[in-house]
């Protein structure tokens, strides 16, 4: 348990470190001013969530081809993680948008893909909740999993492709030399930490399955009363 | 027994569901019906401007048939289910191949004449006007279904005992729907409107290869699923 | 305009910053509480 502590703790220590530096010792954006800073927070959170939900694919195949407890507990965890992240880049993207873009949202095919994937494991966070059979529902969150996972690069071809005709919105693409140092520390931090994060959770996520398991199944749905057999019903 | 080859089995599954559907065609006919209502819900929901209508016709099109999509594919299993069918067909030596593919052709035969009569009433409800060969529009709202079927089969199989089948079917779908929903929509619009840029072949492009990844994958996740 | 400067720039900066770390500890936080309450995990 210590283990999972110590590597949330390292990650806040980076993190901390990194937007420290990004926040007062790095030098402002060239287009955009101290706003610019807003890149330490921002990025590290978008590359860390696509990479968690890189997470909860493979443990989703590992769901499909061993049935293992394990696996699904690590998928829910990394899901949530995930979605978190996912919903935090969102807000962080909208809000750096207003004054660089003018909006708080475009059709941007990142920030576009970026939506789909947060509600497409949203909804796989809602499915969870429904399904009461541990199996059935590792089942389904697996492959809801993997579907989506799959869809990500799609849908942003797609936007990309969709969104042609109009003007791209144009963002810091290259980093400046002296800001890649914060930027990796803090990616680093956002890093760590939710690999912390997704252990934590993964833990508790494991405990309630257990548990679950061991209990006896629901019925599968309420059975209609029988009124007229004029038979004892169950 | 030996089991039949695999074509012959698919073919069997696809007759089995399309017979069944037929002889519950009314049920099919009512979810023609809601989406052309729900057409014109969201015709009305614009206003009588021909001009807005017709530059968004194809969009709600696509979104009355992909709604629509929702109530046909979420019956796929259950005829399976009540009375026990479906563990009947799995020990029997129906291949899951056989099986997944067969309701998956048979619910994109129903999508497809659904799509038709969606596109038939959007015509006329949005004063539109065919540029181009009929082919090409046959062919987009075939593999707009396509990719709708695919995906939506196996997740009505996933989903048939669950309860929240209502719910849980549009949450998985829908997502996942989003590129070939784009790109079936902008094709559409191609078709009845002149493709100043040449863009219409793109989009084809795209559809094709979202279906062609779908039909597979979703083919290999519903073996997996079933082997328990 | 993209100039190398943004009224309120700082403002921005504070609000997403305040954002990410109220949701990363609170997160945090609130998985240590239910890990606590959890007599399995």
């Amino acid at each position: 348990m210590s283990k999972t502590w110590m590597v949330v703790a390292l990650g806040f220590t980076l993190l901390v470190v990194g937007h420290g530096i990004g926040l007062f010792a790095a030098p402002p954006e060239a287009m955009m001013g101290d706003v610019g800073r807003i890149l330490y927070a921002h990025v590290p959170t978008a590359w860390v969530a696509l990479l968690t939900f890189l997470g909860a694919f493979i443990c989703a195949i590992g769901v499909l081809w061993t049935g293992k407890l394990a696996w699904d507990a690590a998928m829910e965890a990394a899901v949530e993680v995930g979605v978190l992240l996912n919903a935090m880049l969102l807000i962080q993207g909208a809000v750096w948008a207003k004054p660089t873009w003018g909006v708080y949202w475009t059709w941007d095919p990142r920030l576009t893909s970026a939506l789909v994937m947060c509600l497409s494991f949203a909804a796989v966070l809602v499915l969870r909740s429904l399904v009461h059979q541990v199996k059935r529902r590792m089942t389904l969150s697996a492959v809801a999993t993997i579907l989506f996972f799959v869809n990500v690069p799609v849908v942003y071809m797609s936007v990309k492709w969709w969104n042609s005709m109009h003007q791209e919105m144009s963002s810091p693409e290259t980093v400046d030399a002296t800001m890649v140092l914060p930027l990796r520390i803090a990616a680093f931090g956002m890093l760590f930490l939710a690999i912390g994060l997704c252990m934590a959770r993964g833990r508790l996520a494991l405990a309630r399955l257990r548990r679950e398991d061991g209990a006896p199944d629901l019925p599968e749905r309420p059975q209609a009363l029988d009124l007229d057999s004029g038979a004892p019903h169950a | 027994m030996s089991p039949l080859p695999l074509q012959a089995q698919l073919l069997a599954v696809l007759r089995k569901d399309l017979l069944v559907e037929w002889r519950g065609r009314s049920r099919a006919i009512g979810v023609v019906i809601y989406a052309l209502i729900l057409l014109l819900l969201l015709s009305f929901a614009i206003g009588p401007d021909t001009r807005a209508l017709q530059a968004h016709a194809a969009g709600y099109i696509w979104l009355t048939v992909l709604t629509a999509s929702t109530l046909l594919l979420a019956q796929s299993f259950t005829n399976e289910v009540e009375g026990g069918a479906l563990e009947a067909l799995l020990l029997l030596p129906t291949s899951p191949v056989a099986l997944y593919y067969g309701k998956a052709l048979a619910n994109f035969g129903v999508l497809f004449g659904l799509s038709i009569a969606t596109v038939a009433f959007g015509v006329v409800l949005c004063d539109l006007s065919l540029d181009g060969s009929p082919w090409t529009l046959l062919l987009v709202l075939a593999l707009g279904c396509g990719g709708l079927a695919a995906p939506g089969t196996l997740y009505a199989g996933l989903t048939v005992r669950t309860g929240a089948q209502q719910l849980m079917l549009p949450l998985l779908m829908f997502p996942l729907v989003v590129p070939s929903l784009l790109a079936a929509v902008k094709a559409t619009a191609l078709c009845f409107e002149p493709d100043v840029m040449g863009q219409l072949g793109s989009w084809l492009g795209v559809l094709a290869a979202f279906n062609a990844v779908y039909w597979a994958l979703c083919g290999v996740l519903f073996i997996k699923v079933v082997d328990e | 305009m993209l100039d190398g400067s943004i009224e309120g720039g700082w403002g921005y900066v504070i609000t997403v910053y305040g954002f990410t770390w109220f949701c990363l500890v609170a997160y945090t936080a609130s998985l240590v509480t239910r890990l606590r309450k959890d007599p399995d995990a």
